[in-house]
């Protein structure tokens, strides 16, 4: 795993890796790569992958009001909002 | 009257008996918490909320099982108007709108919960050695971990806070502490409990339960943790039997399996030596030992850190610093304000672990790391099949070893992951899976896991139980040491 291939990474995730010991991570997350590899030994042709335990479809329900109005308190857990809206910096100039 | 290490059925007698009632409880309760202070188990408190809860019950006359107990919360789950921060900066500030349907059953059968207990960061650690709240202390040994993540729940029952606390394992986050901390805690099978306000971690793999000084506690518990939930779409819709009922059954002619491909030999030896006399004494209960092959269960591990963290880089992607949670101050437009809030609000394995997780998702990688990591999910979970057809229950050691020094493991991602070894492949399966008190080694506690049949929570408890009837590992406490 080469520095550009982190910094991409770090991107798609959204996080800076500027302050990061950064050949520490990248040792870090190599080893961790490294010790996963093993999977590639196993034959799984044929195999169908499992995402879930259960494997069953998901359930769908009617999307009902159910609880009274609570938009206060879920904007009241918001860092900055204005009346109904979140806010954040301008993104159109 | 103390009313420290007692156990919920204790408790529950004494409240009967009118020796104390659940205002004088939450007294004592709330004195252990702060004598115990020094441990950094909780994070946050509820004294005004269970003092309430308490006082509602003062005048009962009767009892039902959990009325009136004591309980710690994990502080994963979403508690109303009560600070949730799952050991993360990123939600410091967080106050949830609503509670957790597992948290709210144990409230509606009675439980008061005094408290939010210290944990990994978003549950991602084997030592709560990564929860933005500090490091929570093995009451054993303070210079110990109590294990993780559900290492302040663990620590809380072991030092005889509360009887009783609600953990949470997507790899081992329940049976682990519970192990190093020397009490009893059961991961039920997948869908049993409600995830729904769980704070999300891999959302294939966690799993709600109970942790407590007993077997039968951890019964009671999950009689009332489990419910159907149409708010969780992966919750069962299936008969929750009682499962206190089959404690007392004998487990003679039960057939118990150990795995052939777990090699003991790389372990400690006292560790194998306990496991040894694990076995023994359930023979001596009359249950049959056989071998079992689970071929592919090495893989687990490698297995785990691709989907673990892979689930984990999505669902961590809601932490944006825009509708809850941490916001940055450095900002200047809205990428950075993403990106700052992101990189100073979470700690460095839930960067670790959401960086992996982003790279084994990524388009060229996908088919190599996650597809393939399912794959292999499906021939253990296919293994575990046919092994339940062999045998009632599965067993093995919960850990590698006893609890370790804190800082000792903290620098090595590899060595911290390999903790789980016997515990994450219950999780891949979807499988019941429980850790009980089997020994000491050097004073510290030892636990033996008992996996389970999918939906068979069941005979894992009555093996459980009927080894806790023989033996008194579980009534050894960290104030009169090991006896």
């Amino acid at each position: 795993m080469d520095k550009e291939t982190v910094s991409t990474i770090a991107h798609l995730s959204r996080l800076s890796l500027e302050n990061e010991k950064g050949d520490k991570l990248i040792s870090d997350l190599e080893e961790i790569l490294e010790f996963v590899d093993q999977l590639n030994d196993v034959n799984t042709e044929n195999v169908d992958p499992l995402s879930s335990p259960l494997e069953m479809t998901a359930r769908l329900r009617n999307d009902d009001l159910n609880s009274k109005d609570r938009k206060s308190k879920f904007l009241s857990n918001a860092p900055d909002s204005n009346e109904d809206y979140f806010l954040v910096p301008r993104v159109v100039e | 009257m103390t009313i420290q290490y007692k156990s919920i059925k204790e408790l529950n007698e004494m409240l009967n008996n009118k020796d104390i009632s659940p205002t004088e409880l939450l007294d004592e309760t709330f004195q252990l918490i702060d004598e115990h202070k020094d441990l950094n188990a909780f994070v946050t408190l509820n004294k005004e909320g269970s003092y309430k809860a308490a006082k509602e019950l003062d005048s009962k006359d009767a009892f039902s099982s959990l009325e009136g107990i004591p309980i710690a919360q994990k502080d994963l789950f979403c508690t109303k108007d009560i600070l949730t921060t799952c050991g993360s900066k990123m939600l410091s500030n967080f106050v949830p709108p609503y509670t957790a349907t597992a948290i709210e059953n144990l409230e509606k059968a009675g439980c008061l919960s005094v408290g939010k207990t210290n944990m990994d960061e978003f549950a991602m650690g084997s030592s709560n050695e990564t929860s933005f709240y500090g490091n929570v202390l093995n009451p054993w040994n303070k210079d110990f971990v109590p294990g993780g993540s559900s290492g302040g729940s663990a620590a809380a029952v072991a030092a005889g806070i509360v009887a009783a606390a609600s953990g949470t394992d997507t790899g081992g986050s329940i049976r682990q502490p519970a192990s190093l901390c020397g009490i009893s805690g059961l991961k039920p099978t997948y869908g049993r409990i409600s995830r729904w306000g769980m704070i999300a971690f891999a959302s294939s793999l966690d799993q709600a339960g109970p942790m407590a000084r007993t077997v039968e506690d951890c019964a009671l518990l999950l009689n009332e943790m489990c419910s159907y939930d149409k708010k969780d779409t992966t919750s069962l819709n299936v008969e929750i039997p009682d499962f206190t009922h089959n404690l007392n059954n004998e487990i003679k002619n039960k057939k118990i399996g150990i795995v052939k491909e777990f090699d003991l030999s790389k372990l400690d030896q006292n560790v194998v030596k306990n496991f040894e006399s694990s076995l023994d004494q359930l023979k001596k209960l009359g249950a049959e030992i056989v071998e079992v092959s689970i071929p592919n269960i090495s893989l687990s591990v490698p297995t785990y850190y691709v989907i673990a963290p892979a689930e984990c880089s999505s669902n961590l992607s809601r932490y944006d610093g825009v509708k809850y949670g941490f916001r940055t101050d450095n900002i200047t437009d809205l990428e950075n304000l993403y990106i700052n809030s992101r990189t100073e609000g979470f700690g460095e394995e839930v960067k670790r672990r959401i960086l992996i997780g982003t790279y084994v998702l990524s388009a060229g990688f996908y088919d190599a790391y996650y597809k393939k990591a399912q794959q292999v999910r499906r021939l253990i979970k296919n293994d575990f099949d046919n092994a339940f057809k062999e045998v009632d229950v599965i067993v093995s050691p919960t850990t590698r070893g006893p609890a370790f020094a804190a800082g000792s493991k903290s620098g090595d991602p590899i060595q911290m992951y390999l903790e789980d070894l016997f515990t994450i492949p219950a999780n891949l399966a979807g499988l019941p899976a429980m850790s009980i008190p089997s020994g000491f080694e050097n004073n510290m506690p030892l636990g033996l896991q008992i996996i389970g049949n999918h939906l068979d929570e069941s005979t894992v408890l009555q093996v459980g139980h009927n080894f806790q009837v023989n033996t008194d590992f579980h009534n050894q406490n960290p104030s009169k040491g090991v006896s």
